[in-house]
């Protein structure tokens, strides 16, 4: 199988503080890597470069062979990295169909001020493309079965489902891999598992996933490899089963003697 | 059956815009002409402003700016080059796009409280100017004499630009026009990636939404409305002053907007029309009492709005709508699960 991103050195400091520290790992098409470690390890902040939401204080990022570290979420985005947020980030006040339809991909390479000059200027087609976007973007509801919310406003929906919303409108934008940030998070076990699934499904359709996950029956479930962050450093990486029997991994979540003793 | 309602609609329309069109036949007093062009003039303003606020969340309190730099520019234009004040409408509109354009840069970096003060240091910046050009300007005395828009000929008919009845149509053509942009503007994909970045900025960057190039265009064609605006009042008042881009006029363009609805369509027209027309008749209670309390009912209508009808009138209207439609649904006996 082809790798499809792949990490050098990745560093990144906020301050005086060191959230990332040379964090290389290689991604292969199609595979569900996943990202764990103790709360405050640096997970985010490496999706965040990854998806080129920050700039990276060293290191680099190639995706598709193809540098694309500090290039911009959106410029990111363009290339084939969706993601979705810890905490939702959802346009609130649009429909669940205008959130998704935002995202349909062929929208945004023109531009805004060709996009300007053809809504005022250009005579109706007859709504040709506006169906063909409207088709992805239903057909993308029924796939994270969130179709009968279509036309509420996106902030009347259940938390549980907002993030299938996210969901939905970063499949829309067609990407080659996408980055979960805790899609389980504030989910009740039934809801767990309907996730699990959702991510297996869209996994199916070839999209390479890249996870991070507290919720163990989730990571252990789906992930084909397991990377753990601590500190900001990668320290363990392979097989979900090898890695939760680390010593290393074990200390880093239970801390160790020295730890307990403060 | 679901052909009615849009054949409905399509009535309505025409019904309104004959209503339009024949109005200066049923009102033909010049002083209550003069009001309504006004209210045309400030609906293209809101709409504008909407366009900003509404729409993309950029809380731009320097509007009244775009709106001087559009009359100063087609009067300035007229009176020194002999530029035809029809030439001068778009010329205002395009020379108030460029200052929005350059407005668009600190909206890239500030935002909420801090974008809306610069926004004011923008305005209060060039009414000083204004203020102190005088060879160019006349200062704060103002800009008086402005050519009237020329007559049209074609052929044997003609129409000469002397009266309200006549600037009527000019700019009812104007508020039409923009209405017909902005509602194409919001309704496609550029309006849905506006509201995008309105509502959430890194959600809209995750899915390739270039936040700052949206900024830039939509203040650019903000601007632009607001300068023909500015433009079409130069040449109906034939008086510009500093004054015009003062504070004040874009707290008047912000109250109509919110009192009529952010955000929608229908509410910076309703808000424009509404408050202009209160503006007016409070004039008569001014002179009774000797007291300027226009700005206080405004503040109040303000504080009301936010308060109990966050969505303005058009909320209300659009309720009402709704209650009727439900009722006579309600009527037939078909009431869907």
């Amino acid at each position: 199988m082809t790798e499809i991103l792949r990490t050098e050195g990745l560093t990144k400091y906020f301050g005086g503080l060191c959230a990332v520290h040379d964090v290389t790992f290689s991604m292969k098409e199609g595979e569900i890597l996943g990202l764990i470690g103790p709360n405050g390890a640096g997970k985010t902040t490496l999706i965040n470069m990854i998806s080129s939401a920050l700039t990276p204080s060293r290191g680099e990022i190639l995706f598709k062979g193809e540098r694309s570290s500090g290039i911009g979420a959106h410029k990111a985005n363009l290339l084939g990295i969706a993601r979705t947020f810890q905490i939702v980030r959802i346009f609130s006040k649009l429909t669940v169909l205008e959130n998704v339809l935002a995202g349909v991909v062929d929208r945004r390479r023109k531009g805004p001020w060709r996009l300007i000059a053809e809504s005022i200027f250009k005579p109706r087609d007859g709504g040709k493309a506006e169906r063909t976007a409207l088709e992805t973007a239903d057909r993308l509801l029924d796939f994270v079965e969130i179709s009968r919310y279509r036309d509420e406003k996106a902030e009347n929906l259940p938390y549980a489902l907002t993030k299938r919303l996210e969901m939905a409108r970063a499949l829309a934008t067609d990407p080659a891999l996408l980055l979960l940030d805790e899609p389980s998070s504030g989910l009740n076990p039934a809801e767990l598992n309907g996730q699990i699934e959702l991510i297996r499904k869209i996994n199916g359709q070839g999209i390479t996933i890249l996870i991070i996950e507290h919720v163990m029956k989730v990571i252990m479930d789906i992930s084909d490899r397991l990377i753990v962050l601590h500190y900001g450093e990668k320290i363990a990486e392979g097989q979900p089963q090898e890695v939760y029997s680390d010593p290393q991994v074990v200390e880093a979540y239970l801390g160790d003697e020295t730890d307990a003793s403060h | 059956m679901s052909a009615n309602p849009a054949v409905r609609n399509r009535l309505g329309l025409v019904l309104v815009l004959v209503l339009l069109v024949l109005l200066p036949r049923i009102i033909q007093d010049r002083y209550h002409l003069h009001i309504i062009v006004m209210m045309g003039i400030f609906t293209i303003l809101t709409l504008s402003w909407n366009l900003l606020a509404g729409y993309t969340g950029q809380l731009n309190l320097g509007h009244a700016a775009f709106f001087g730099i559009g009359a100063y520019t087609s009067a300035l234009l007229a009176m020194n080059t002999g530029l035809s004040p029809w030439l001068g409408l778009p010329a205002g509109g395009l020379v108030a796009a460029f200052f929005g354009f350059l407005l668009g840069f600190p909206a890239l970096r500030l935002s909420g409280p801090y974008l809306a003060i610069t926004t004011i240091g923008f305005a209060e910046i060039l009414r000083l100017v204004a203020v102190n050009w005088v060879d160019l300007t006349r200062g704060s005395l103002g800009l008086s004499g402005i050519p009237l828009l020329t007559p049209i000929e074609i052929g044997s008919w003609s129409m000469k630009f002397y009266f309200e009845k006549d600037y009527y149509y000019v700019v009812l053509a104007g508020v039409l026009l923009t209405i017909f942009c902005m509602r194409r503007l919001v309704r496609s994909e550029f309006g849905v990636s506006l509201q995008a970045l309105r509502d959430d900025e890194p959600g809209a960057q995750s899915i390739g939404i270039n936040i700052s190039q949206y900024k830039l265009a939509v203040f650019t064609v903000s601007a632009f409305f607001a300068g023909f605006a500015g433009a079409l009042f130069a040449h109906f008042s034939r008086l510009v002053s500093p004054e015009t881009m003062a504070l004040h006029t874009t707290f008047d363009i912000l109250t109509m907007t919110m009192v009529g609805g952010l955000g929608t369509l229908l509410g910076p027209v309703l808000g424009a029309v509404m408050l202009t027309f209160l503006s007016e008749w409070l004039r008569y209670f001014e002179d009774l009492i000797q007291f300027d309390i226009r700005l206080v009912v405004y503040g109040l209508l303000l504080i009301l709005t936010i308060l109990f009808m966050r969505e303005g009138l058009a909320g209300v209207v659009k309720w009402i709508a709704d209650w009727i439609r439900s009722a006579l649904k309600g009527e037939k006996g078909g009431t869907p699960s």
